[in-house]
């Protein structure tokens, strides 16, 4: 038997690392439950970002004509396939993480490990289905490739899309820590969030390009570190070079200023979680 | 031994009452109040002591009781020494791994399976995969669940459920292990094993913290227990002394507010029923005693005319709708002649073998020429009875043990002072026939 002192009041910040076994499980819970009684199963992680892609697809190049797609110098499908990816696993993230807390009411009041580990499972297994849904976009790719709409070529700048999955899980693991807390204390918290990520689904550059002048909506909207990072997506995996250092660093340094924030606030007010839930 | 394994010292911790916070919609209100420059009224939140400077520790290989009225404080304690909630003061020192039941399958998923949710459950408690994957097997016989161990638990009875759940728990192999009021699920085999499994980890080792209403369990799986009163420790010491401790302080509940427990009540305005009461042997007023002792209730009552014929009755039942004793003096054949004013009739039983627990008694009346009920009260008078951990029937009864065909003999422990019933023993006396 492991004989470790543990005194509650001095856990440390990496108190987490002892529980990863339960990060795994819960995980793999997430998944597991996601997928269960469903006909179509872990197709799903496919199928969601797949068919939203045909549904903008049909509405921005059939039923309406949007104007701001001129810039865009790829097959839109290809475009919007791009930007859904990411951003089904941002939005899908955050908002079980804002729920992670409040969904496992029974085990924070009645079970004592790290709280950390209720979000990062969450984005864990947002990523799972990350990964899923990105080995379809190499499939789309050599449709495209075919079609001759489009040349697929294998990049070398593929190499730093892991930088940019890794910027994006800080990022959502921040946020999704503050927003989560959050809920614990008000649960108007999920109803916001919920109307908040779709309204930023539009201003991400997600699925039609964020309209550039020099407007202040416009300065305030390139505020938001969604954009340089959907971007990176693309440049890496579709036009085949580095992202502009500008954007990326900038999305960088948001990321990590929300993940330590976000965890150190956290930490901070985990201990209260049970009494306040 | 002899190595503290938790210390909680001079804890303190207090509930906010009420709502646990503010709405956003007030803490809006009170910014713009602030901003208009308004003074908002300071009114502080009212707040319960849950405990108070609780100081206590345990070595190595000790198995404590925590016992105490609801709102003791006992849950409270369990949850600060598993880290779930925080103490204001004190502090609170674990050496080890410490596993926590403080709810029988929290954390089980409807939709896994029996088998994900012990793999699942596992890790919640602390276990990692290849640890689960070593104790599958004996967590699931423990259970007695083999056969549906790929069945979603969210099709598994109550029973079933909290089999699965206790026996996770009993396997993580903690080094303290905390268990919460979790015994009085599944059937009384499976208590009985639960016990059992309990009693063998402590002789392994393992440290176990038990809060639990149930006396009799508690004192045969605790050495020790301490007893919890409106949030402060009450006693600290040999279970058996703990246990009456807390009759006694459960007495003092029960003597400032007497619930009703069922209706009735006055049926006539000629009788006033004032008390009914109990005293031992000792003629010592009580509210609680051992089992198979000598008990006295005394009823006092006023009637405003005279009864030639008076009969009274009195019952007594556990939570139950139904009598366990029924005693009426018109059918013991006694003729009772009560006078106008203030009276007192007494009942001796030489020995009242119930099993323990808590009982609770009514009185009735009649006018015996008449037929006419005269009173008929709640059964609210409570009696607390402990049989020392015994009996799991419904009677302790008086009882003796011998061996008749064997060489082996009969080792009983030395009985405990204030037991009634002497367990005598008579060795061996045919020995000419050994069994094997």
């Amino acid at each position: 038997m492991r004989a470790q002192m543990a005194t509650h009041s001095d856990s440390s910040m990496f108190d987490w690392l002892r529980y990863r076994h339960l990060l795994w499980s819960l995980t793999w819970r997430d998944i597991r439950v996601r997928y269960k009684q469903s006909l179509l199963g872990v197709a799903w992680a496919i199928l969601m970002p797949l068919s939203m892609m045909m549904v903008f697809t049909f509405v921005f190049t059939r039923a309406i004509q949007a104007s701001s797609l001129m810039a865009v110098d790829m097959p839109y499908a290809l475009f919007a396939y791009t930007g859904l990816v990411p951003w089904t696993f941002f939005s899908m993230s955050l908002m079980g993480c804002v729920n992670s807390l409040v969904a496992n009411r029974n085990l924070v009041t009645k079970v004592y490990f790290p709280r950390e580990v209720f979000p990062l499972s969450c984005v864990a297994s947002g990523l799972v289905d990350f990964g899923i849904a990105m080995s379809v976009l190499v499939a789309l790719m050599g449709y495209f490739h075919m079609t001759g709409e489009w040349e697929f070529v294998l990049h070398p700048s593929l190499l730093f899309v892991p930088v940019i999955v890794l910027v994006q899980v800080l990022f959502t693991i921040g946020l999704g820590m503050l927003l989560g807390m959050a809920n614990l204390f008000y649960r108007d918290v999920r109803q916001i969030a919920g109307v908040g990520v779709q309204l930023l689904m539009f201003v991400s550059a997600v699925v039609v390009p964020v309209p550039k002048d020099d407007s202040i909506l416009s300065l305030i909207l390139s505020l938001n570190p969604l954009v340089p990072l959907i971007g990176a997506y693309r440049d890496c995996i579709v036009y085949g070079h580095l992202p502009a250092a500008g954007g990326f660093l900038y999305a960088c340094a948001t990321a990590m200023v929300f993940f330590v924030c976000g965890w150190m606030i956290f930490r901070r007010a985990s201990y209260r979680f049970a009494e306040c839930i | 031994m002899g190595d503290e394994v938790v210390r909680f010292s001079r804890v303190s911790k207090r509930f906010r009452l009420g709502a646990g916070h503010d709405s956003l919609r007030d803490i809006l209100a009170a910014g713009i109040r602030k901003l208009s420059g308004r003074r908002s009224r300071g009114r502080r939140k009212p707040t319960v002591r849950a405990l108070t400077d609780v100081d206590f520790s345990i070595q190595r290989g000790e198995a404590l009781g925590i016992i105490g009225p609801n709102g003791a404080g006992k849950s409270t304690a369990l949850k600060i020494l598993a880290g779930i909630i925080r103490p204001d003061y004190g502090e609170v020192q674990v050496h080890g791994r410490l596993a926590a039941l403080i709810e029988v399958g929290a954390g089980f998923h409807g939709d896994l399976t029996g088998r994900e949710n012990v793999y699942l459950n596992g890790a919640i408690l602390g276990m990692t995969r290849a640890e689960v994957r070593r104790k599958l097997d004996d967590i699931v016989a423990f259970a007695g669940l083999e056969k549906f161990l790929d069945t979603p638990v969210k099709r598994y009875s109550s029973g079933m459920y909290a089999r699965l759940g206790f026996s996770i728990a009993a396997h993580v192999d903690p080094d303290v292990l905390l268990v919460d009021e979790v015994l009085s699920v599944g059937d009384a085999v499976f208590r009985l094993r639960c016990m059992d499994r309990m009693n063998e980890l402590v002789r392994n080792g393992t440290t176990l913290i038990l809060v639990s209403h149930n006396l009799d369990q508690m004192q045969s799986v605790c050495d020790r227990a301490i007893v919890l009163d409106q949030g402060r420790m009450a006693f600290d010491g040999p279970s058996q002394s703990a246990v009456a401790h807390y009759m006694q302080a459960m007495s003092k509940t029960y003597m400032s507010h007497r619930g009703d427990l069922t209706g009735g009540g006055q049926v006539s305005k000629d009788v006033e029923l004032k008390n009914l009461s109990f005293y031992d042997g000792g003629n010592r007023g009580v509210v609680w005693m051992r089992s198979g002792h000598k008990l006295t209730a005394k009823v006092k009552f006023t009637l405003a005319r005279s009864v030639p014929k008076l009969v009274v009755e009195l019952n007594m039942r556990a939570m139950v709708s139904e009598n366990l004793v029924s005693i009426n003096s018109g059918r013991d054949g006694i003729t009772i002649q009560a006078g106008a004013g203030e009276q007192e009739i007494e009942l001796t039983i030489p020995g009242l073998p119930v099993r323990g627990g808590q009982y609770f008694w009514n009185v009735r009346m009649w006018n015996g020429d008449s037929g006419e009920m005269l009173c008929d009260s709640p059964f609210r008078y409570p009696l607390c009875i402990d049989d020392g951990g015994r009996a799991t029937g419904i009677l302790c009864l008086d009882h003796e043990w011998s061996v008749v065909r064997s060489k082996s003999t009969i080792s009983i422990p030395k009985p405990h002072a204030n037991l009634s019933d002497d367990v005598k023993m008579r060795e061996g006396e045919h020995e000419n026939m050994p069994v094997r």
